[in-house]
């Protein structure tokens, strides 16, 4: 894989630090996803995707950018990739799911900040994500306060835009965004030197939507009574949708999809009967943090739906593909975009809502409340959402962890308690 | 722990075309991120039964355009992250 290092060396990364970091994902990776059984064989694909994380993508974008086409790197599922796409942008989402960068955040971040922030900006202090070098622009949004400020420092080291996403949802509000996503759409033209026309815009909507289509429909095979697909498969495939190439990345989860459906039919389901379906909800999971799945789906449960950014926040809803002009198009991105209930809004009665459906529509037996440490709006939001899920009878039971592996045990024990107080539930309701 | 044989390659398109043939034959196959203890490159190997090894070789004996970079059977444990 010479070509690769020269890749590497060529965006300036650290080679002999990013040789630690390629020493422990493979084995990371092996182990929690190559030891599941029977597993679909559409997996082959994500299999591939992540043995080539940090290569053939890297290719590509690098390609791209020899044509002189531009990256545009996110963290937030705010970002609009039909206004980067339009332009003939590249948007990929940002890794920030490993402790391996957890260090150089903190060499210029508190330490009582959320490791999701600290795991980002240190990979791009380390010059050990390939990805971070690729970009060419990075684009923050105002989500919660240490990614506000945190944009601040990471400015320092790179091309940074900040979109202001509101924290209400008014009308003016919805109008603000509009404002916002025009003001990101003028940068996006003005890096990449094209103008984004209504085609160009309404064939983007189109292809962005048709990624959220083909996410949808892997959900909805996770609503079977036979489950033909881990949770833990699933928030793989949302975690690499983000930085996938579009058009690749449905073609193939399409054709996982319809595997997936064939197994339905043949009632073959990757967990045993009258194993506990939990819904999670929470903070976001950048890749490789897969922690959270990995433990619930060892210790006796199985993850059905994620009410998250790396869930069903990113592809619910579609962006109205019936737009007149470009004055419409972003009308139509604003409140699609304003429609997800982000804890950052205020008040979010929206997302337990959401939490509700969800429940219902997998025929979950219970939620799992997942929150990143010093994650202040998720975490005050579980009252909230523990009221109202009380309310309604639906178990629920917080857990807030980092990145780190020394709370596993504890986390083991408190799940199976949990999924032996449903079992015992459902016994006594039949 | 079952042994496992990786199959190695120069490229990860030489392993696409590999799979291919591997679909077309039936084997049964995983794709896989090449454990460091084979070789230090971060890319996709390919797992087969080692009882079918046979059968790859003659598939790469007779496309010369696949190359591989070498064939391994281990014995490999997995490690408890979590513990």
């Amino acid at each position: 894989m010479a070509d690769y290092r020269e890749l590497w060396d060529s965006l300036d990364m650290d080679l002999e630090k990013h040789d630690q970091l390629c020493e422990v994902l493979p084995e990371f990776y092996g182990d929690i996803y190559m030891t599941q059984e029977n597993r679909a064989e559409g997996m082959n694909y994500f299999n591939f995707v992540v043995s080539e994380i940090h290569g053939l993508r890297i290719k590509e974008l690098n390609e791209h950018r020899k044509d002189g086409g531009k990256v545009f790197g996110s963290f937030c599922v705010f970002v609009p990739d039909e206004v980067i796409m339009a332009a003939d942008g590249i948007g990929v989402g940002l890794c920030g799911g490993s402790d391996f960068w957890v260090p150089d955040g903190e060499k210029v971040l508190p330490r009582n900040m959320c490791p999701l922030i600290k795991a980002s900006v240190g990979a791009k202090l380390s010059g050990t994500c390939p990805y971070f070098q690729s970009a060419d622009m990075l684009v923050g949004e105002t989500t919660c306060d240490g990614k506000k400020k945190a944009w601040e420092i990471l400015g320092e080291y790179t091309p940074m835009h900040v979109m202001d996403l509101p924290q209400m949802k008014r009308e003016k509000d919805y109008t603000h965004f509009k404002e916002e996503i025009n003001t990101f759409k003028e940068k996006v033209e003005d890096l990449t030197g094209n103008k984004i026309t209504l085609e160009s815009l309404k064939e983007k909507i189109k292809l962005v939507n048709d990624k959220r289509r083909v996410l949808q429909r892997l959900y909805d095979a996770r609503k079977s009574d036979k489950l033909p697909i881990s949770g833990k498969d699933s928030l793989l495939i949302t975690q690499v949708a983000f930085y996938d190439d579009p058009n690749r990345f449905i073609q193939k989860t399409n054709e996982l999809c319809d595997e997936l459906e064939e197994r339905i039919e043949k009632n073959i389901s990757v967990f045993k009967d009258d194993t506990p379906r939990i819904l999670l909800t929470g903070t976001p999971m950048a890749i490789p943090n897969w922690k959270m799945h990995h433990l619930i789906e060892t210790s006796g449960g199985a993850v059905v739906c994620e009410e998250a950014c790396t869930g069903t926040k990113y592809f619910e809803r579609l962006v109205d593909e019936n737009i007149t002009d470009l004055d419409s198009g972003l009308q139509a991105l604003s409140d699609r975009y304003m429609g997800i209930n982000c804890a950052c809004f205020s008040p979010n009665e929206g997302r337990i809502e959401d939490i509700i459906r969800l429940y219902k529509e997998y025929n979950a037996d219970g939620v799992i409340y997942n929150s990143l440490p010093f994650c202040h709006t998720y975490a005050i939001e579980y009252k909230k959402v523990k009221d109202a899920l009380d309310k309604e009878g639906i178990p629920v039971m917080m857990i807030e962890s980092d990145y780190s592996m020394q709370d596993a045990g504890q986390i083991n024990t408190r799940l199976e308690a949990f999924f032996e107080m449903i079992s015992m539930n459902k016994e006594l309701a039949i | 722990m079952r042994k496992q044989t990786y199959i190695l390659f120069p490229s990860h398109s030489d392993g696409l075309a590999l799979e291919k043939k591997l679909k077309e034959k039936s084997i049964k196959y995983i794709i896989s991120p090449t454990p460091r203890s084979l070789s230090k490159c971060c890319g996709i190997s390919i797992i087969i039964d080692p009882e079918l090894q046979y059968l790859v070789e003659e598939i790469v004996e007779q496309n010369k355009d696949i190359e591989v970079s070498g064939i391994h059977t281990i014995e490999k444990k997995a490690r408890n992250w979590f513990k």
